[in-house]
């Protein structure tokens, strides 16, 4: 069997965001993030003025960018980019001088004081490696969150990304990220 | 909520490392210029190669503390990622710092040498074996380091322009800017220690070189510090919408009076001031040490200044949280 290219991706729909950060706190509790960090957000936007009011709320993290400028600026290449589009970082070759942070376009990084090292998320890497599917995606109690790979014609974020409009943040930055936004 | 990743430090560093390449730089052109194959400014020359790599020894110093894991700076020279401007950086850093300190070498007196190698103890044979002297290879040296110094005054632009999330950087205007300012706090600073040696008092005609390089870094600096605003207010948006941090957003008073005026625009008035006489009018150069003390002074808060407003302002543009500001 020809091995394939895998292109992994996650597909936001926001508008079935309630807000209820259950994403972030799985995350912190899957990956042990520190106190005071956090590898996704929940963005609030609002807009007008009761009653003519509405609020969107958008789910982000980093964007596992196709081009990412935190992996072209990084000095030691701790921070890297697998095959299938994950966005790493190597702890052992971080250094800490957080160009990287300053380089990613959706403040997608923070520093770990303890460690003194930069960190994000990383798709839950370790479990998406034995067939699982992210902590925020499996947790997402209104299935905003769809992950897949793109490479794979039978995923449902395949199909979803053939039938609905969508939109990635900023796509000016040239740096493809590769969280999609449906409309 | 905005955080800064990079402070003070980063400031202080980018400052120094300009400021090195800039007294190399002077210095460098202060050993070319000579008169029946002697160097007229000798002095001058003496002084910036005595101080050239200690700014940027010491920056280099700071930026490995400020580093989250500063045991590991080794790392850097374990890896050459040619597209990543701190790497590239690194290594011209290094290159450049050891010249610079083979420059203060061949510019010691032989009693000094001879003071520092006493001090080295006398089983350490091959170390004593580098006590030769090396004054006829000034002219050489100065001719390596040259690109290596004007290497380091534009990569600290670079650090930040090559930085395509930071629309505020992001210009192919900010290397030279920073470049300018660096070659400009480096005849600055050399002045400023000329004029402070009073063991050696500094000469009519010393300090007229001086001022009269300050004059031109700073007019260079000056162009190109226009064309940067000019340009991005016809930029795109992310581009204007950063700028807005100089014009009328939290830098604006920095910017405009404590950098372009004080910083920039009044040295630069004394200094043609002080040159105007000797150039137009064919009169003696007077030279007042206190104007060239101001100017000096000047132009080194105003180096330090730049730094802090790029550091910090471009930090705070961005692609899509321009919005917060208003
Ligand atoms: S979002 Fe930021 S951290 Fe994530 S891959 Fe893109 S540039 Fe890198
Ligand atoms: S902080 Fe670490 S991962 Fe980021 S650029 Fe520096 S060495 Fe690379």
């Amino acid at each position: 069997m020809a091995i394939k290219k895998k292109r992994y991706a996650l597909v936001i729909d926001s508008r079935k965001c309630i807000n209820c950060k259950a994403c972030v706190v799985a995350c912190k509790a899957e990956n042990k993030v520190p106190v005071g960090n956090f590898r996704n957000r929940i963005n609030e936007e609002r807009k007008g003025e009761y009653p003519k009011l509405s609020i969107n709320f958008e789910p982000e993290q980093c964007h596992h960018c196709a081009d990412p400028s935190c992996v072209r600026v990084c000095p030691t290449g701790a921070s890297w980019q697998r095959k299938d589009g994950i966005v790493l970082v190597n702890y052992d070759e971080c250094i800490g001088c957080r160009y990287c942070m300053v380089a990613c376009p959706y403040d997608a990084r923070y520093f770990n004081e303890e460690e003194g090292v930069v960190d994000k998320c990383t798709f839950c890497s370790h479990r998406v490696d034995k067939g699982d599917i992210p902590a925020c995606v499996e947790t997402c109690p209104s299935k905003v969150r769809v992950f897949g790979d793109l490479e794979d014609p039978t995923a449902r974020i395949h199909e979803l990304l053939s039938t609905r409009r969508y939109r990635v943040k900023e796509p000016q930055t040239g740096n493809g990220p590769q969280l999609y936004y449906l409309l | 909520m905005h955080e800064f990743n990079w402070g003070l430090l980063i400031v202080v560093y980018l400052f120094l490392g300009g400021l090195s390449a800039g007294l190399f730089f002077a210095a460098g052109l202060a050993n070319y210029l000579t008169v029946d194959d002697k160097p007229v400014y000798a002095k001058v020359a003496r002084m910036g190669a005595l101080l050239a790599p200690w700014p940027v020894a010491i920056g280099s110093g700071l930026l490995i503390l400020d580093l989250g894991n500063w045991y590991r700076f080794y790392k850097l020279f374990l890896h050459f990622r040619w597209q990543s401007p701190m790497s590239i950086g690194s290594y011209l850093l290094t290159i450049f710092t050891l010249i610079a300190f083979v420059y203060l070498f061949a510019w010691l007196k032989e009693d000094e040498r001879k003071w520092i190698f006493s001090k080295v103890p006398a089983t350490w044979k091959q170390v004593h074996r580098l006590n030769v002297d090396i004054s006829s290879w000034r002219e050489k040296i100065a001719m390596v380091g040259f690109p290596f110094s004007i290497g380091v005054g534009i990569y600290t632009g670079v650090l930040l322009g090559a930085v395509s999330a930071r629309p505020f950087w992001n210009t192919n205007l900010v290397a030279q800017m920073f470049l300018f300012s660096a070659l400009s706090s480096g005849s600055a600073a050399l002045l400023l220690a000329m004029l402070l040696d009073r063991k050696n008092p500094i000469e009519k005609h010393e300090t007229k070189f001086l001022v009269t390089l300050d004059v031109v870094f700073i007019s260079l600096e000056l162009f190109i510090i226009l064309p940067y605003i000019i340009h991005g207010q016809l930029s795109s948006q992310a581009v204007k919408d950063a700028l807005t941090l100089i014009l009328g957003g939290p830098y604006t008073v920095v910017f405009w009076v404590f950098f372009l005026f004080l910083g920039l625009l009044v040295p630069l008035a004394i200094e043609v001031y002080e040159l105007f006489p000797s150039i137009f009018k064919g009169h003696e150069f007077h030279g007042s040490r206190r104007m060239a003390l101001t100017a000096a002074g000047l132009v080194l808060f105003g180096g330090f200044l730049l730094r802090y407003i790029f550091v910090y302002a471009g930090q705070v543009s961005s692609f899509h949280r321009m919005g917060l500001l208003r």
